[in-house]
C-alpha cells in the first residue's frame, strides 16, 4: 500500500494525511524509496535531499498532529527544477558552469512552497540553462522519458515531467520561456501550467530570457496544478516583472461547466506550417476537441497567422537576452557550456540592437492581435507539441524550426496556458492538449482543462518501469 | 534581405564580440546564425517603424 503513495494526487494525499491513513514521513519515505529504485533509469534528479526531506516531513507530522495545518501542501513531497536557487543546496542548471554553485538565498517560489509546508525531495534535471536540447556532454546524464526511455521527455523542465510521470514526487516546479513547462508535460503525460507573465515571482530563478521567462507548477492533475499555483502566485517586489494584482482562489471556478464557452482553434495558416503537425498528434487533438464540444463548448476555427509569426520574434528575443545574460561566461570559458546550448545561445552574439527592437515591435503587434481575439473567444486550444517525443538517437536540433511551435506565442503574449494529457500514440507515447486564456485568467484555463480531464482517464495511466 | 554571413565574416564578428571560437565551431554555428539573421530581417520587413517596441521604462520611486 505504501509503495503506491507517490502516485497519489496532492488533493487525495492531503485528505488522507488528515485522516491519518499515513504520515508525511511515510509518504516522503515512499517517494525516496521509489527514487532510489527507479531513477537510475530516468536521471530525473540531479540532487536528492533525503535528509532535509525527512526533517521537513517530521516537522509537518508534528505540526499536523498538534492541529497546526498550513493547508493542502502541508507534508506533500515536491521537487524543483535545478534552476530554482536553494540556500545551501547545489543549484546547477544542469551545467558544468554552475555545477558547484551553493546559493546563499532561496527563490521566492521555493520559499512559498516551504511556507505552505511542502517537503523538498530534491533538484531536478533539465536542459542546460533551460535551452537547447538534452545535453549529452553535460556533467549530469540527460533525463529519460518514463514512457519509453529511448525517447526524450521534452524540455527544458525534463526532470519535472519525468519525475511526476514516474511517481517520484507529487508536485514540481518548472520554468517556461518558449514551452519548457508545457512540452515535458505533454511528452510525459502530466499537467503543467505556464501562468500569466508576472503572476509568479522569478526571483531566484536563473534567467534564460528575462522578458519571456515564467515560473510555474507541474503535477499529475489539473486541480493539483491549481493548488501549487495558489501557493506560489502573488506579488514580489524582488521581481521587477511581478504584477501587484489580487490572486483569486483558483479552485473556485474549477468545477463550473464549460457550456457555451467559445474556444478558438488557430488551425489555418499554422498547423500545416512547413513540415506541419504530425498526423497522429492532430487526430488525437481533434478527438479532444470533440470531447470539449460534447461538454457544451463551442469550437471556433480561427486564422493562425499571428501565432505562426510569433516564433521568429520569440526566438530573436530569447537568444538576444540569453546571450546578454551569459556573455561574460562565453567570453571567458565557452567550453564549459554543452555543445547544444553553446551553439544556439551564441547566435545572440551576432544579432544587432535593431534586430532585437524589431522583435519587440513584432511583440507589440502580435500581442495585440492575439489579445483582440478574446473579443469573441474565451480560450484557445492547440496540440501542445506538433509531434510525439523523438528518440534520443533521432534527435534533430533543427526539427523544432521545421514544425509549428504551439507554445511560444503564449510566452510572447504573456498569456496563461496549460498542457493536459489528451491521448496516446500507437507507440504508447503521451500527447497533450494546450488551453490558453486571457491574461490573469488562469481560472478559465483550469476550468476548461479540468472539465476535459474529468471526462477522460488519460491522466490516470502509468508508465511501466 | 541581407546576404548570408560567410565563415570569414563570422570569424571577424566573433573576434569583435570578444569570443574565442575555433573554425570548426564557427562552421557548425554558421547555419544557425544565418537562420537567426534571416528571422530578424523578416521581422524588420513585417513590422513598420511607427510601432513602439514592447519594452517600457517604468519609473518606480522607492521609499
Amino acid at each position: 500500500m505504501l509503495a503506491d503513495l507517490p502516485y497519489l494526487p496532492v488533493t487525495e494525499a492531503a485528505a488522507r494525511l488528515r485522516r491519518k491513513e499515513f504520515s508525511p514521513v511515510e509518504l516522503t519515505e515512499a517517494c525516496l524509496e521509489r527514487i532510489a529504485k527507479t531513477d537510475g533509469q530516468l536521471h530525473a534528479f540531479i540532487t536528492v535531499t533525503a535528509d532535509l526531506a525527512l526533517e521537513q516531513a517530521r516537522q509537518a507530522e508534528r505540526e499536523l498532529m498538534r492541529g497546526s495545518d498550513r493547508g493542502p501542501l502541508h507534508g506533500i513531497p515536491i521537487a524543483l527544477k535545478d534552476l530554482y536557487a536553494t540556500k545551501g543546496i547545489r543549484t546547477t542548471c544542469h551545467s558544468a558552469v554552475l555545477q558547484d554553485w551553493l546559493p546563499d538565498f532561496t527563490a521566492t517560489a521555493a520559499v512559498k512552497l516551504t511556507e505552505a509546508g511542502a517537503v523538498l525531495l530534491g533538484k531536478l534535471g533539465m536542459h542546460e540553462f533551460a535551452f537547447g536540447g538534452p545535453a549529452t556532454d553535460a556533467p549530469f546524464p540527460a533525463v529519460r522519458n518514463p514512457w519509453n526511455t529511448a525517447h526524450v521527455p521534452g524540455g527544458s523542465s525534463s526532470g519535472s515531467g519525468a519525475a511526476l510521470a514516474a511517481g517520484l514526487c507529487l508536485g514540481a516546479l518548472g520554468s517556461d520561456t518558449g514551452g519548457s513547462i508545457r512540452t515535458p508535460s505533454s511528452h510525459c503525460g502530466i499537467a503543467g501550467i505556464k501562468p500569466t507573465y508576472g503572476r509568479v515571482s522569478r526571483c531566484g530563478v536563473v534567467p534564460l530570457s528575462w522578458s519571456l521567462d515564467h515560473a510555474g507548477p507541474m503535477a499529475r492533475t489539473v486541480e493539483d496544478c491549481a493548488l501549487l499555483l495558489q501557493a506560489i502566485a502573488g506579488h514580489d517586489s524582488k521581481d521587477p516583472a511581478s504584477v501587484n494584482i489580487p490572486v483569486p482562489d483558483f479552485r473556485l471556478e474549477l468545477k463550473r461547466d464549460i457550456k457555451g464557452m467559445r474556444i478558438g482553434v488557430p488551425r489555418e495558416n499554422w498547423f500545416d506550417e512547413q513540415k506541419g503537425t504530425d498526423r497522429e498528434t492532430e487526430t488525437v487533438f481533434n478527438a479532444a476537441l470533440r470531447t470539449l464540444k460534447g461538454l457544451g463548448a463551442i469550437i471556433v476555427e480561427i486564422d493562425g497567422k499571428p501565432f505562426a509569426n510569433a516564433r521568429k520574434a520569440n526566438q530573436t528575443i530569447l537568444v538576444a537576452e540569453a546571450y546578454a545574460y551569459h556573455e561574460k561566461r562565453f567570453q571567458e570559458a565557452p567550453e564549459k557550456f554543452g555543445t547544444s546550448v553553446r551553439r544556439r545561445m551564441l547566435e545572440g552574439a551576432f544579432l544587432s540592437a535593431a534586430d532585437y527592437i524589431a522583435a519587440l515591435r513584432a511583440r507589440t503587434v502580435l500581442g495585440e492581435q492575439i489579445r483582440a481575439l478574446f473579443s469573441h473567444l474565451d480560450a484557445f486550444a492547440t496540440p501542445t507539441v506538433a509531434r510525439p517525443p523523438e528518440t534520443f538517437d533521432g534527435l534533430d536540433p533543427n526539427e523544432q524550426n521545421l514544425r509549428p511551435n504551439f507554445t511560444n506565442p503564449f510566452n510572447l503574449a504573456g498569456l496563461p496556458a496549460i498542457s493536459v494529457p489528451c491521448g496516446f500514440t500507437e507507440g504508447n507515447l503521451p500527447v497533450g492538449i494546450q488551453i490558453a486564456a486571457q491574461p490573469f485568467k488562469e481560472s478559465t484555463v483550469f476550468r476548461v482543462a479540468y472539465a476535459y480531464e474529468q471526462m477522460t482517464d488519460w491522466h490516470k495511466r502509468r508508465p511501466t518501469l | 534581405m541581407p546576404s548570408d554571413i560567410t565563415l570569414d565574416e563570422l570569424r571577424l564578428r566573433s573576434a569583435r564580440a570578444g569570443l574565442t571560437l575555433s573554425d570548426q565551431e564557427l562552421q557548425h554555428m554558421l547555419s544557425g546564425v544565418n537562420r537567426s539573421q534571416e528571422q530578424a530581417a523578416v521581422l524588420r520587413e513585417l513590422f513598420a517603424d511607427e510601432i513602439e517596441p514592447a519594452h517600457h521604462f517604468l519609473l518606480v520611486l522607492k521609499g
